[in-house]
C-alpha cells in the first residue's frame, strides 16, 4: 500500500477537514483527496498518496471545476454540484460549496457511484 | 488564442517563447521581466513604455526591498510575491538564470488563480534557465551614468520606437 501523505496541520491541530478528507482516501481506489480554494487554486488540506503532486493536480482542477461550474450557469443549467473527469488512467471527481472544492484522484476501477455519494456527503460536512 | 497570437515583446530572443508560453497557460494580464536593477527585458500586456518604465522601477525595488527583509528576518531572501488586489492580483518572483537573476512580475484576474499562476511560474522558470545564454564575457555593468541610456534602448526595442 502506499503511504499517504497528509497536507497541511498546524502544530499538532487537526484541520476541520481531516476527518472528511480520511472518510474520503479509506475509499477503495482513492489515491489522493484534496481541500481546494476555488478562487486561488491553492490546496487548503490533503490526504493524497505519495507521488501525487497535490499543488499541480489542486491548480488544474480547481481551475476546471469552475470553468464547469460557469459553463452550467451560462446553459441555465444551474448549480454544478458534481464533475467527474474520466481519463485512460483514473478519474478526477470535483465537488464544490462556495469557494471551497473537495477534489479526489481515483484509480480507474474505483466505484464512480460511491465516490460521488461519498463526496457529496463529505461536502456537506466540511465546515 | 494560441501563443503565436500572444502580444510579447523582448530585448533579446530567447525570452520570447517562454514568455509567451507562460501568459498563453497562465491567462495572464500582465507579464514583465526585468534585470534586478530594473531594465526591462520583456513584456506582454502593456501599451505605453511610461508604465514599463514604472513598473519595472517599483518591481525592481519591491524585490529589493523583500530580499533584503527576507535576509533580515531569516537569513536568505523571501522567496514569492502574491498581492490580491479586489479585481487583480499580482505576483512577482525572481528566476535564476545563466544570466544572473531576473525579477517576474505578472498580473492576472479571475480568469486564472494563484495556484495556476505558481504552477506555469515554475514552468516558466525551467524554460528561461533552459534558454538563457552564457553571460557575455564582455557583459556590460550596470553603472548608474548608463542607466537611462540603456533604459531608454530596451523601451525602444519593445516599442519599436
Amino acid at each position: 500500500m502506499t503511504p499517504s501523505v497528509s497536507g497541511p496541520a498546524p502544530s499538532g491541530a487537526l484541520s476541520p477537514f481531516a476527518a472528511a478528507l480520511d472518510a474520503l482516501a479509506r475509499q477503495r481506489g482513492v489515491v489522493g483527496a484534496l481541500v481546494v480554494s476555488e478562487h486561488d487554486g491553492i490546496v487548503v488540506d490533503a490526504n493524497v498518496h505519495t507521488g501525487v503532486r497535490a499543488p499541480t493536480v489542486a491548480a488544474l482542477a480547481a481551475s476546471l471545476y469552475r470553468k464547469a461550474r460557469l459553463s452550467a450557469d451560462a446553459a441555465g443549467l444551474g448549480h454544478a454540484s458534481y464533475v467527474e473527469l474520466v481519463a485512460s488512467h483514473g478519474r478526477l471527481c470535483m465537488a464544490g460549496r462556495d469557494d471551497t472544492v473537495l477534489v479526489l484522484i481515483a484509480e480507474p476501477h474505483a466505484a464512480s457511484g460511491l465516490l460521488r455519494v461519498a463526496m457529496l456527503q463529505a461536502l456537506q460536512a466540511v465546515p | 488564442m494560441t501563443p503565436t497570437d500572444i502580444s510579447v515583446t523582448a530585448v533579446e530572443r530567447w525570452i520570447e517563447s517562454p514568455l509567451k508560453q507562460f501568459v498563453e497557460d497562465a491567462q495572464a494580464l500582465l507579464a514583465l521581466l526585468l534585470n534586478a536593477s530594473g531594465q526591462v527585458l520583456g513584456q506582454h500586456g502593456f501599451t505605453r513604455a511610461v508604465d514599463v518604465m514604472a513598473a519595472c522601477a517599483l518591481a525592481a525595488a519591491i524585490h529589493a526591498s523583500s530580499s533584503e527583509l527576507g535576509r533580515l528576518m531569516q537569513g536568505s531572501p523571501f522567496g514569492a510575491l502574491h498581492h490580491a488586489g479586489r479585481g487583480r492580483q499580482l505576483f512577482l518572483a525572481a528566476p535564476e538564470t545563466a544570466r544572473g537573476t531576473l525579477v517576474f512580475l505578472t498580473v492576472f484576474d479571475s480568469a486564472s488563480s494563484l495556484g495556476i499562476v505558481q504552477l506555469y511560474f515554475e514552468e516558466l522558470r525551467a524554460r528561461l534557465a533552459e534558454a538563457a545564454p552564457p553571460p557575455r564575457s564582455s557583459a556590460p555593468v550596470v553603472l548608474a551614468q548608463d542607466f537611462e541610456s540603456d533604459l531608454d534602448r530596451n523601451l525602444a526595442l519593445l516599442f519599436h520606437r
